[in-house]
């Protein structure tokens, strides 16, 4: 028995290792949910069943699961468009210039884009007032999109100087909380 | 069991929240911290010659239940913890549209 201890402790010290040294974080996700394991078994070995039946159910299964729905959605990039034309609208038959612009911008930061279209966005607004990254409003003088974003956010630089090349976008910088 | 070798993982766990520069990383060292500080304390707790502590007929001497209880009380408000600063995590990214702890302490100056 007490040689099944100290190998399991080592392999607890190898999958902490694997972890510290990893980059991706779904990979150290998936490696602390086995660490959570192996140290339930130890807690089993210690004589307390009841903590190793805790650990298995919390440890090793609901934190990773709060985890992985925190990084799903924190890569979503919220979207919300008061346009009425398909400029920014994808379907089968054609996908808009604006469109295929966003697009671009998400799949180099390796975001996932969601664009909500005015009606749907007045009934999740007050869910998500705080996570709305950009809103697309027409501006009536020039006839150009405005893309309005948080200042604060280091991503709106990267999207104004992409935006330097459409000539019917603009990017609008904004201070705390975007307002309608 | 050898309490030097769990020991060693409360280090690494120390040095991963000191050195990562994610922050989602640095929530999951503070949890392997908490789980091996948990280890600790069991093993501290269970002396040799003794058994699971479940009342039956003939029983002889057993592990201390208090410990176990409190672990059990420390493993269900870690949760809650992690679950609130992950919460945290993705408001700072929605905000700064950044995670590396080395860009956000710059943006703040």
């Amino acid at each position: 028995m007490a040689t099944i201890e100290t190998l399991l402790q080592f392999l607890l010290i190898i999958t902490t290792l694997v972890i510290i040294f990893s980059k991706n974080n779904l990979k150290i996700i998936i490696f602390f949910s086995a660490s959570s394991l192996i140290t339930a078994s130890l807690y089993f070995f210690n004589k307390a069943p009841d903590v190793a039946l805790a650990e298995v159910a919390i440890g090793s299964a609901i934190t990773p699961l709060i985890f992985l729905m925190a990084i799903t959605r924190q890569k979503d990039f919220v979207v919300i468009n008061r346009t009425e034309d398909d400029f920014f609208n994808k379907s089968l038959s054609r996908t808009g210039d604006g469109y295929q612009f966003l697009e671009k911008f998400t799949e180099h930061y390796q975001l996932k884009l969601s664009i909500y279209n005015k009606k749907l966005a007045n009934g999740i607004g007050v869910l998500r007032s705080g996570d709305v990254d950009l809103t697309i409003q027409m501006c009536p003088s020039t006839k150009k999109y405005l893309l309005k974003g948080k200042e604060s956010n280091i991503l709106m630089n990267k999207l104004e100087q992409m935006a330097l090349e459409e000539p019917l976008i603009e990017i609008l910088k904004v201070r705390g909380e975007i307002s309608d | 069991m050898n309490p030097i070798l769990t020991f060693i993982v409360v280090l690494l766990g120390i040095y991963g929240l000191c050195n990562s520069r994610n922050l989602i990383k640095s929530i999951i060292c503070l949890n392997i911290v908490q789980t091996s500080v948990i280890l600790l304390f069991l093993n501290f707790a269970n002396f040799s010659g003794s058994g699971i502590p479940i009342i039956t007929g003939n029983t002889g001497e057993m592990t201390d239940p208090l410990p176990q209880a409190l672990m059990i009380t420390a493993i269900v408000i870690g949760a809650a913890i992690t679950a609130l600063s992950l919460m945290i995590c993705v408001k700072i990214f929605h905000y700064y549209g950044t995670l590396n702890w080395h860009e956000l302490i710059r943006m703040e100056d």
